[in-house]
């Protein structure tokens, strides 16, 4: 049982850098959240806090309402992976993983079982006499994982584990840390700033920058329902597409305006917009939200002259110049598309986002 | 056809064992060999043949081919076996000092604090004092008359009167031993450092996380991670201890009596005042010997599992 709740919390170093501001979060028990963000936005300084390794500055830190901003991490019940998975170096693979449980006096032969145990699941039982020198980087990540499984910990907390791995073992190692996490039945805190990772693997995910919260949500809300232009470009690759503009309501309806493009917003995007007539606004269009088949009407077609092509394996992206805006659109790869054509795609309106052109906040959610 | 492939058999031959890179990297290095030859290769082995012969110095002309009789000689000297004592003696206490003295010095010094650059440097300066002006140093602090150990104790209170520190029998390699710690400290220190410095943060964080208490994470993460240094700092202290010889030269000359009569001391005596160039040499190869068979136990216990 571990529910994990930050009440206004900071972090300054001694140095005197803000790492983070004023965080408030209520993390589950048996959740698995995700704090995703860019290099430096504080990201590890708060799985630190969570872990002990760093004090918390101000405001709050509890498990299960029970305050624990000075607690030391051998009694917070946390067990933790690294990065650089910082296995003991002269220890064998058997002593690495039971390294944790000897230091909280577990009897010898429960030790033998819980490590043999993990090693089996993890499908290590063979390392067990090695030394983290004679293990492959894939290897090792699984000794990382098996000493902190074997604690029976009620927080496992995570930093970037998989970012020193290749693609195709990062692929199957989410899969394991899903299952593992279901097996477990404790809450993770996972840092990546791997969109990807995170979106499979988090039942929530925190996106920060600079320190700060920039929303937090289902994946499906951090994906559909992007807060701030931040969150909407921090995810999506490529990258969501952004054309400044107005809003115009003509009729029963309203219309976003730009010199070369007028688009007609649907009923349940309008909805949300009442008297913001006449507004400048920031149109957000998902790379993957047009569709080249599809004929749209007049109020739903982009038309752009293809200034690059990137096949990427299943897809390929196309490149707009669009009147001083460089778009991406990700399209099938079976269109045959050269530099210099003329193309026309048609929007899928009801997926659109729209931002209020100076603070980046979504109009709509 | 045959007689005209192998013109210069001899030259093809080395072609053939010794790929370009090889073959040149031997030209460029023979300057360099043929001086180490000279200087190091040739007097070791012209010593290992005048540890042969009986000479000395006061009978020029009649140096005759002993061959091993200057080694069992040796073995039967009582003066050779308390020399063997003492160097034992100096060099246990030397080097167990410099090693937790260097220890110590190094965990400090990893720590973050606010004068630890200053201090830093400060602890260096007994490395760069050349071991003849070390050895004169502590003469002067160890004198009798006007010696500033006599003249710090006398105004603490300490001791009535001013002592002949170097005069007492079992004291005097003790406080040779100190004087030869100080020098080696620094030194020791460093390299300890380094592996200190080298040990990753998280390896901290993680044993923290895994209960491990400042005393566990002291065991189970700095001093494996030391082992290294710590084996550089034994054989390279316990050599220089072992055939060390300014302090003993310049404070005591091996006495009182025989009080500090190591064995380097010992094959000065032999070869310079008995002028026994023979039975010198002899000593020297022993000396060497045993420098070599302890280095190579260090490197087989301490080493095994670095
Ligand atoms: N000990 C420290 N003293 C001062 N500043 C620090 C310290 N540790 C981290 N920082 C700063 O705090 C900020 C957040 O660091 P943090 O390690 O949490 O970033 P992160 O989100 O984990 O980034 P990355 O993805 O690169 O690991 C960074 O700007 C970093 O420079
Ligand atoms: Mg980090």
């Amino acid at each position: 049982m571990a529910r994990i709740r930050f009440n206004n919390v900071e972090k300054k170093y001694a140095n005197g850098f803000h790492a983070v501001q004023n965080l408030t979060l209520d993390i589950q028990d048996k959740e698995f959240l995700v704090l995703l963000g860019p290099s430096g936005c504080g990201k590890s300084t708060t799985l630190n806090m969570i872990a002990g390794l760093e004090d918390v500055s101000g405001g709050a830190l509890l498990f299960d309402d029970e305050l624990v901003n000075y607690t030391p991490p051998h009694k917070r019940d946390v067990a933790m992976v690294f990065q650089s998975y910082a296995l003991y170096p002269h220890k064998s693979v058997f002593d690495n993983i039971a390294f944790g449980l000897q230091m909280r006096k577990v009897d010898r032969a429960e030790i033998d079982k819980r490590v043999r145990e993990a090693a089996e699941k993890l499908e290590i039982t063979h390392l067990l006499d090695r030394r983290p020198s004679q293990l492959s980087g894939g290897q090792r990540q699984r000794v990382a994982l098996g000493r902190a499984m074997v604690r029976e910990p009620s927080v496992f907390l995570m930093d970037e584990p998989l970012s020193n791995l290749d693609a195709a073992l990062r692929i199957s190692m989410r899969a394991e840390i899903k299952e593992l996490h279901q097996s477990m039945q404790t809450t993770f805190v996972y840092v990546t700033h791997d969109q990807a990772e995170a979106l499979t693997l988090a039942d929530r995910i925190v996106v920060m920058k600079d320190g700060v919260v920039k929303q937090v949500g289902t994946p499906d809300d951090i994906y559909e329902r992007p807060e701030n232009t931040f969150v909407a470009s921090f995810l999506g690759s490529p990258p969501i597409n952004y054309i400044d503009g107005t809003l115009k309501f003509a009729g029963g309806g309203a219309q976003f305006l730009h010199e070369a493009l007028a688009l007609d917003l649907p009923e349940a995007i309008t909805a949300k917009l009442s008297g913001q007539d006449g507004r400048k606004v920031r149109l957000g269009i998902r790379a993957e939200d047009v569709d080249e088949a599809a004929a749209g009407g007049p109020g739903a077609t982009i038309h752009g002259k293809v200034n690059s092509v990137l096949p990427v394996g299943s897809d390929q992206f196309l490149g707009f110049d669009f009147y001083g805006n460089e778009l991406f659109f990700r399209v099938g790869k079976d269109l045959a598309h050269k530099v210099g054509d003329d193309v026309s795609l048609s929007v899928d309106l009801n997926r659109l986002h729209l931002f209020d052109k100076d603070s980046g906040a979504s109009l709509l959610w | 056809m045959t007689d005209t492939v192998n013109i210069q058999p001899g030259r093809s031959r080395l072609r053939a064992a010794f790929g370009y890179e090889e073959r040149s990297a031997m030209i460029f290095l023979a300057p360099v060999m043929l001086v180490l030859m000279l200087v190091a290769v040739f007097p070791i082995l012209y010593s290992l043949y005048l540890s042969f012969f009986r000479i000395k110095l006061t009978r020029p002309n009649r140096t005759p081919f002993v061959w091993l009789d200057n080694y069992t000689d040796l073995f039967g000297n009582e003066l050779f076996w308390t020399s063997v004592a003492r160097t034992v003696v100096f060099s246990v206490v030397s080097v167990s000092a410099i090693a937790v003295i260097a220890l110590l010095v190094s965990l400090l010094l990893n720590q973050d604090f606010r004068f630890r650059r200053v201090l830093s440097t400060i602890i260096l300066v007994p490395w760069a004092i050349p071991y003849v002006a070390n050895a004169l140093m502590w003469k002067w602090i160890y004198d009798s008359g006007y010696g500033a150990l006599n003249g710090l104790l006398f105004q603490l209170d300490f001791i009535s009167r001013y002592m002949v520190f170097l005069g007492d029998q079992n004291k005097t390699i003790y406080l040779i031993a100190n004087a030869f710690v100080w020098k080696e400290v620094p030194l020791a220190t460093i390299l300890l450092l380094v592996s200190l410095k080298a040990i990753p943060s998280d390896l901290y964080a993680a044993a923290r996380v895994d209960g491990a208490t400042v005393w566990s994470r002291f065991v189970h993460v700095t001093l494996p991670a030391m082992k290294p240094g710590f084996l550089l700092v034994m054989i390279y202290e316990t050599m220089m201890a072992i055939r060390h010889f300014d302090l003993f030269f310049i404070l005591t000359e091996g006495g009182p009596g025989d009080a500090s009569h190591v064995l380097s001391w010992h094959i000065y005596v032999e070869t310079f005042r008995n002028l026994s160039f023979g039975s010198g040499a002899a000593m020297s190869y022993v000396l060497a010997l045993v420098t070599f068979a302890l280095s190579y136990i260090f490197i087989r216990t301490l080493g095994r599992r670095v």
